[in-house]
């Protein structure tokens, strides 16, 4: 028995509940018979370099060459001026990024490529992550599935660790001058805080369910770009303690924004954060390429645009959005770089430059950004509404016609951040117009939502509740927002915690709550185990209740006139503030029981059938453990998904493509092209 | 040919609405509907602008309004997207456990609630949109008319300081202000990026250390209000708050002249 079979067997034991093969032991079969039969080679043997890399050899590579990065550049750069400091630190940083990379064997592929050794048969199955057991969550393993599991993993830890910074600020500010954490260390969480959430909530659906579930529902093998999609994850989970070493060298001192000049004048915390930043745009474009290029040429045959699921177009939404709107973000990133260690004058106005040029490109990331947060959250509730409702999804058309006019208009509308700012008053006029504009598609998003649940079957589990959240918060988000787009209401409103409470509303309210949503509703496919809905529920309602009270609560003391981003008030607030911790004490609560239930379920739930909830769309066709390969024969789609009572018996919406090329296991790494180049193989 | 077309179709449309409103589900949930606007309206008409207090100037009354005003406006947008959501909740919902063992009607569109869903819905945007303009207009005039009293602000970490160029120079730590005269502030930095915000006269603009910025106001209401720093600029930015006081004009020359300047 070789060593790698070892692994993969005491893996299994070790792990009896990860979704895979292990569970049933019944996953192999189909590709023992196939090796039995000698159509195909076997893994052993595959991978080369890359069976000595995983998530551990990343770490010792990123500390290696972080040290050394550390050791020349401090010898030969650092002075007593704090500009050479800036410049150690970022060294250090990109060193520990590129040796990260290296030692999870992102290089690796490139490398034998320019060598002239092309992957064989076996070290794609090797990077596919083929027999290696819980293994190959650490590892640059470029099946889908293990992406889309590792992506919610690092959006699990990175809300524990958003959610506990939170949690200290509302301590903080339970009562006035509470001097718990004091005003140093308060300002810098709070621009910690909020970096992490809104990196979090970009990653949460797209991530997750984007790379696990959509290829399935769609009727692929895997992604366009498989080893881009590793890339994607290892470039995230590189950026991660980037972004939290800014927390040890004295955080962000200037919230999550990082308006110049505060931000030039920062302290080393600033550097972790734009270097995080600038790695997690490499991270997010990538991913944007690869999820839009799978949706645009891998979709099942017969799988034409109207009748590709709602959620697809979400999601395709949100990194289609995110593709042009980083950029911008990562340019004004690389530009505070400079300014900080090369004397840059990008946005020092004594030098020539100018904050607002700053203020512009953040704002123009930053929009764009709540609708990547927002859209493919949202939507993934649309999904699996009629599901729960046993309807049609209501106006297909106005859905994604809805989804289309948010995103245009989402990109002209960045300027309702500074209205305030005395930046070109004259434009106030026009940008309050785009924005009021974007309330229509918006709308329009409601009204297919509530179209479904019109006259539906309801089944409220956790998961269609969510829906009922998302229409309850949404809507205060919503309405919150237009005050704010109106140029005098945001003169007096601009700055202060009613702006905080409208926008946790909307990526918290509406956006983590589709999450959420989500999860419990893939879970069982993701799992092959059902979240528990009792604890399900219990923690639902501490989470929507708390929830509702804390930003409640903000949005009076914000009309009252509380500034935001303080760590202490004047004692009229002390009502509204206090209401307000106790309510996030609930949300923490809850949340907790969240991450209970999902440890729990994971390891010990309900065994899920391959289609708990009688969904149609095609990732409830495929059998629970998924095979490697998603599909052993690929569907030809006839019609949509929702075709919900309609006919008794349902006619399925699908069947098995008689063209589909019968050797599924030659698929990862590379699917895009397998599909021909097994069309004429031997069987 | 066309217009008949339409015209049967209209004629189609209106029986099946008239079908639509005779359901029992139908008058039920527009009954909640009725009852979820009142109370929306009630809130909108009661609660936000009480929340930001007495207003000190015409521009936060009219602010303070548009506040009523949207409220009251989204109240029954609000209550539909309630209603049947409540209403589902109720009385559609799949009691007992496991999947409901039938699928609801294959209702898949109904081009009337669609086409009145946008119609409303625009409508309502191009008021909101008209409405904003119209006040953007008479807070910008606000105080540069009738010959203004100009005021510098400079804000540096972390405190405000006032000067009256017109009135000889005169300095302070606290603004003083004649009662319904208007004024205009002249707004800049020192330092870092600051937001002069007076809160209940709703009037904010930053402080920026590279160009001078201006807003203006009427004061109408004799008072002290809270000056408070609405851009984080550091540290202390909590603490960077100051008062503004609203006298009558004769006691405002007094100040003036207590401070060596002149009325
Ligand atoms: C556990 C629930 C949460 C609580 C109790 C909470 C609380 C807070 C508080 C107290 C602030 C400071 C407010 C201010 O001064 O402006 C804040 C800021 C912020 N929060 Fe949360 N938050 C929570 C969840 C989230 C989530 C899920 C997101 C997702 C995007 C988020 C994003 C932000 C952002 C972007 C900021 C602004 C930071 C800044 O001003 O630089 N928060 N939050
Ligand atoms: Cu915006
Ligand atoms: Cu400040």
């Amino acid at each position: 028995m070789s060593s790698a079979e070892l692994a993969s067997r005491s893996g299994c034991k070790r792990t009896e509940v990860m979704h895979d093969d292990c569970r049933t032991g019944k996953g192999d079969t189909m590709s023992e018979a196939m090796v039995k039969h000698g159509a195909l080679p076997t893994a052993e043997g595959g991978g080369g370099s890359m069976r000595h890399l995983n998530a551990l050899t990343a770490v010792a590579g990123g500390v290696a060459l972080a040290a050394l990065g550390w050791l020349i550049s401090h010898h030969f750069m650092q002075t007593d001026d704090p500009e050479t400091s800036d410049q150690v630190v970022l060294i250090t940083l990109g060193c520990w990024a590129v040796g990260f990379m290296a030692g999870i064997g992102a290089f690796a592929g490139p490398f034998r490529w320019l060598l002239g050794n092309d992957l064989t048969h076996a070290d794609e199955m090797h990077l596919a992550g083929k027999d290696q057991g819980v293994g190959r969550y650490f590892r640059f393993t470029t099946d889908h599935k293990v992406v889309g599991v590792q992506y919610l993993i690092v959006t699990m830890v990175l809300l524990a660790v958003g959610g506990t910074l939170a949690m200290l600020m509302r301590t903080n500010l339970i009562v006035p001058h509470s001097n718990f954490l004091g005003p140093q260390t308060y300002n810098s969480l709070v621009g910690l805080h909020g970096i992490i959430m809104v990196i979090a909530t970009i990653i949460m659906v797209t991530g997750p369910f984007g790379n696990f579930i959509l290829p399935i529902m769609i009727g692929a093998r895997d992604m366009a770009f498989p080893r881009l999609n590793a890339l994607s994850l290892w470039l995230l989970v590189a950026a991660v303690p980037v972004l939290l070493s800014a927390g040890f060298m004295g955080g962000i001192p200037t919230g999550w924004s990082a308006y110049a000049p505060l931000a030039d004048q920062a302290t080393p915390g600033m550097d972790g954060y734009l270097m995080a930043i600038v790695i997690f745009a490499i991270s997010s474009a990538v991913a944007g390429a690869n999820i839009t290029t799978t949706v645009l040429t891998m979709r099942a045959r017969g799988m034409t645009w109207t009748r590709t699921p709602i959620f697809v177009y979400g999601v395709v939404a949100s990194v289609g959005l995110a593709l042009p709107a980083l950029p911008m973000f990562m340019a004004a990133q690389v530009e505070l770089a400079v300014d900080r260690t090369m004397e840059g004058q990008f946005f020092i106005a004594s030098g020539g430059g100018s904050p607002w040029l700053y203020q512009n490109l953040f704002w123009l990331f930053g929009h764009p950004e709540v609708y990547v947060i927002v859209i493919p959250a949202v939507v993934a509730l649309m999904e699996l509404t009629p599901v729960f409702a046993r309807k049609p999804l209501y106006n297909f058309n106005a859905a994604v016609l809805g989804i289309v006019g948010i995103v245009g208009l989402s990109i002209m509308v960045w300027a309702h951040h500074m209205y305030a700012s005395g930046w070109a008053p004259d434009l106030n006029g026009p940008f309050m117009l785009t924005t009021e504009m974007i309330s229509v598609p918006t709308g329009v998003l409601f009204l297919v939502v509530i179209g479904t649940i019109w006259r539906g079957r309801i089944w409220t589990t956790v998961a269609m509740m969510s829906v009922y959240a998302m229409l309850w918060n949404f809507i205060i988000g919503g309405v919150t927002g237009i005050y704010l787009s109106d140029v005098p209401a945001d003169y007096a409103l601009h700055g202060s915690m009613f702006v905080t409470a409208h926008f946790h509303y909307t990526l918290m309210g509406a956006g983590l709550t589709g999450a959420i949503g989500a999860l419990y509703y893939w879970f069982p496919k993701m799992t092959g185990r059902m979240l528990s809905e009792r604890v399900g529920f219990v923690s639902f309602w501490l989470v929507q209740i708390g929830f509702n009270v804390t930003f409640l609560g903000m949005f009076a003391v914000g009309l009252a006139g509380q500034p935001r981003r303080v760590f202490t008030y004047p004692h009229m607030f002390a009502t509204g503030n206090f209401i307000s911790t106790i309510g996030a004490y609930f949300i923490g609560i809850g949340m907790l029981i969240t991450l209970y239930n999902v440890i729990s379920s994971w390891r010990s739930g309900l065994v899920a059938p391959a289609n708990p909830w009688g969904g149609k769309t095609l990732e409830w066709a495929v059998p629970n453990p998924i095979p490697l390969a998603n599909f052993e024969v690929l569907p030809v789609v006839i019609s949509d998904a929702y075709g919900y009572g309609e006919g008794d018996p349902q006619p399925p919406h699908w069947r098995a493509d008689p063209h589909s090329p019968a050797t599924p296991e030659l698929v990862p790494a590379g699917a895009g092209t397998t599909i021909s180049d097994t069309e004429g193989s031997p069987q | 040919m066309r217009p008949m077309t339409i015209t049967t179709s209209m004629d189609h449309m209106a029986t099946r609405t008239r079908g639509f409103s005779r359901r029992r589900d139908v008058r039920q949930v527009v009954a909640l509907w009725a009852v979820l606007t009142v109370l929306g309206v009630v809130f909108g008409l009661f609660v936000p602008a009480r929340l930001m207090g007495p207003p000190a100037s015409p521009t936060m009354r009219g602010i303070e309004d548009t506040m009523t005003v949207f409220s009251v406006a989204a109240a029954p947008v609000a209550a539909v997207v309630w209603a049947v959501a409540l209403y589902s909740l109720l009385v559609w919902r799949h009691k007992g456990a496991g999947p409901p063992e039938t699928d609801g009607p294959a209702l898949r569109t109904s081009r009337p609630a669609a086409v009145l869903w946008i119609l409303l819905s625009s409508v309502l945007c191009v008021f909101l949109l008209v409405w904003g303009l119209a006040e953007m207009g008479s807070v910008a005039t606000a105080g540069s008319r009738n010959n203004p009293m100009v005021v510098n602000v400079t804000g540096n970490q972390w405190v405000w300081t006032f000067d009256y160029p017109d009135k000889g120079g005169v300095q302070s730590d606290q603004l003083y202000l004649p009662v319904d005269q208007p004024v205009v502030f002249h707004v800049r930095s020192k330092d870092v990026i600051h937001s002069f915000w007076v809160v209940k006269m709703g009037i904010k603009v930053d402080a920026n250390p590279w160009e001078v910025t201006q807003t203006s106001v009427v004061p109408n209401k004799l008072g002290t209000f809270d000056i408070r720093c609405a851009e984080l600029c550091g540290l202390l930015h909590a603490d960077m708050e100051t008062s503004a006081h609203v006298v009558s004009g004769a006691g405002f020359t007094q100040w003036l002249q207590a401070h060596g300047g002149h009325a």
